[in-house]
């Protein structure tokens, strides 16, 4: 039975009206605040809708309760929402706006500075809530094109009334990096997330005594795990203060969390900043990473520093809907079904299928590596407003007769019931004098060698055919180079022995946090 | 070996702002004032941070206990400075 993304709120505001809802700004709000401010939002929007309205409302607020109100406003109004990240690059953010086709923002008290820059760039007259300013003369005076409401003008909850469900009514629009630099907004409805949910919330068996992370940028879609897990049970999704977000461990233990769920590069940094002690975070019930590749050195430390919880490393990407494969880390038997050091990302959720291809798309025979694709209930609608992309991603593979998204990745087909394993991005392999070479393999050796996480290898120089090598990239101080040459040297062929070794003190990382190989390949043409 | 000054973490920390900048195509302010908060304005975020102070640990040679610095003053060029620099004079 199919239903909105809100609804699972609506009953925990309900049953659990005077328990927690959130932690933001070092406070709490009961579910009935949070109730009361995202309906009063809800209700002016859907005042200024008219029928050919975009269905889509920004929201550019961060970590502030006005945030996660305006995020389940603009559901609640029968909206999709477009997160609006004030760290983010400018001229990104407006890029957003004007590809989503909003006619409704709400803004938040930290994100006010920066709001004529992104009004500058509107194409279209926009209805700007900012529902903590009670005098917005100002800015009606200073834009006039645009319609300003206040505190004192937001309707009241009881204005409210159910918006009209569809099947693919959207939940959020999010932008991924395109290949071509410009960002790419992915439709997520809401059938998507709470197949999603229905999973997740069972699993974990999340109850209201929950307290789950908030670690995530509302612009990152893991972000939709901590909000919507936490409250389709009645339980808080807590978010760290800007200030406490340095001290994870502190924010662990003062906010009591019972749920952690990261990228596995706060764990890698933890690790090294002295934050993950044996038995330091007690109170944890699941620890769980997603986004990026998990070292198996990851998943030891964290568990040595919570040793209640259970590890679990999920995958996906956000056109399948935040995640859509998970692992379960066993300190006994995982190491030896581990691939190049990374955890493995292990099985499809139950409603999602797996199918491995060759390069001409074709299954390929159990045990061979290839590009993971995948079909199922949390299968995106596309593409915003580019049928092009969409159709390129989303296609029906030679022999088939439903449609699979590509996912750009490497895996292997498992043999029997063995769990898939992560080997790389599809673009993360290069030919070497017409070797193939897979970048991830050179990467986990590099790791060993030289005991440290942040390691990026890269094809350099570039020739007709490829590459004519590899160069290697390492997050930390220099040492010991001709040690881990040695070392690295005594498994690799010749041709896969990084060339070149980088010691910097930070690896790039494009907008999601991830380790950026174009950067690097950029700073290598320009003479590095 | 000379002991690091606060006014060495500094420009430590102007060329690591800058790097971080630059590498997301952003503009580099002139100067790092010393009550500049690197992280409301948006220089660095939450990763960002904890990857500052494992670069400033990499970049001096030592371990630094963070967790002596008030929190509220962690993200502040100048008690951020004086900070790194007294720990690192500690033998």
């Amino acid at each position: 039975m199919q239903r909105p993304l809100w609804s699972g709120f609506l009953c925990s505001s309900e049953k659990f009206a005077e328990r927690p809802a959130l932690l933001a700004d070092n406070r709490h709000l009961t579910y009935r605040e949070l109730r009361d401010g995202a309906m009063r939002i809800a209700s002016t929007i859907q005042s200024l809708q008219t029928p050919g309205s975009t269905p889509l409302t920004a929201v550019f607020a961060y970590r502030s309760p006005t945030a996660f109100a305006g995020v389940l406003g603009s559901l609640l109004a029968g909206n999709g929402y477009v997160p609006l990240n004030r760290t983010f690059p400018m001229e990104r953010t407006q890029i957003m706006l004007q590809r989503s086709e909003c006619s409704t923002i709400v803004v938040d008290e930290g994100s006010l500075p920066q709001l004529g820059q992104l009004l500058e760039a509107a194409q279209t007259s926009l209805a700007v809530l900012i529902p903590h300013l009670v005098d917005v003369k100002n800015y009606r005076k200073q834009w006039p094109r645009h319609k300003f409401l206040g505190a004192s003008d937001l309707k009241l909850a009881s204005d409210w009334r159910e918006p009209k469900f569809e099947n693919d009514s959207i939940a959020y629009l999010l932008f991924t990096s395109g290949s071509t630099g410009i960002p790419k907004g992915v439709a997520v409805a809401q059938r998507n997330v709470t197949a999603f949910l229905d999973y997740m919330v069972d699993r974990y068996e999340i109850t209201e005594n929950d307290r789950l992370s908030q670690m995530f940028d509302m612009t990152f879609d893991l972000s939709v795990f901590d909000m919507f897990v936490a409250w389709e049970r009645g339980a808080c999704v807590c978010c760290p203060s800007q200030k406490t977000l340095i001290k994870p461990g502190k924010f662990i233990n003062e906010a009591g969390l019972t749920i952690w769920f990261s990228v596995p590069s706060t764990a890698v940094f933890m690790k090294q900043l002295g934050m993950l002690k044996a038995g330091q975070y007690p109170s944890l019930r699941y620890s769980l990473f997603c986004g990026e590749p998990l070292p198996i050195s990851s998943a030891v430390a964290w568990l040595e520093a919570a040793p209640n919880s259970i590890v679990e490393n999920l995958y996906g990407p956000t056109e399948l809907t935040i995640a859509c494969t998970l692992y379960r880390w066993d300190p006994v038997s995982s190491a030896a079904e581990s691939e190049l050091g990374i955890v493995p990302i292990g099985y499809a959720y139950p409603d999602m299928d797996v199918l491995v291809v060759d390069e001409n798309l074709r299954e390929v025979v159990p045990g061979q590596e290839g590009e993971l694709l995948m079909k199922g209930s949390q299968m995106s609608l596309g593409y915003w407003k580019d049928p092009p992309k969409t159709a390129a991603a989303f296609m029906v593979p030679p022999g088939k007769i439903e449609i699979y998204y590509r996912t750009g990745d490497r895996v292997r087909f498992p043999v029997g019931n063995k769990p898939l394993t992560h080997l790389g991005r599809v673009d993360s392999q290069v030919k070497i004098f017409g070797h193939r070479v897979e970048l991830g393999e050179v990467e986990a050796k590099v790791r060993d060698a030289c005991k440290m996480d942040g390691v990026l290898v890269v094809g350099w120089p570039k020739t007709d055919s490829g590459f004519g090598g590899v160069e290697v990239f390492i997050e930390g101080r220099e040492s010991g180079v001709e040690e881990i040459r040695k070392m690295v040297s005594a498994d690799l062929p010749d041709y896969m022995v990084p060339r070149r070794f980088h010691f910097m003190e930070r690896l790039p990382r494009n907008a999601n946090n991830k380790y950026d190989r174009k950067a690097m390949q950029k700073l290598l043409e320009e003479g590095l | 070996m000379t002991a690091v000054t606060p006014d060495d973490v500094h420009a430590f920390l102007r060329t690591y702002v800058a790097k971080t900048l630059q590498e997301q195509a952003r503009e580099v302010p002139a100067d790092l004032p010393d009550d500049c908060d690197l992280l409301l304005n948006g220089y660095v975020d939450s990763l960002g941070l904890l990857e500052l102070m494992t670069a400033l640990q990499d970049h001096f040679g030592r371990e630094i206990d963070f967790g002596e610095l008030d929190a509220e003053q962690m993200t502040i060029v100048g008690p951020l400075k004086n900070f790194v620099a007294s720990e690192l004079a500690k033998s």
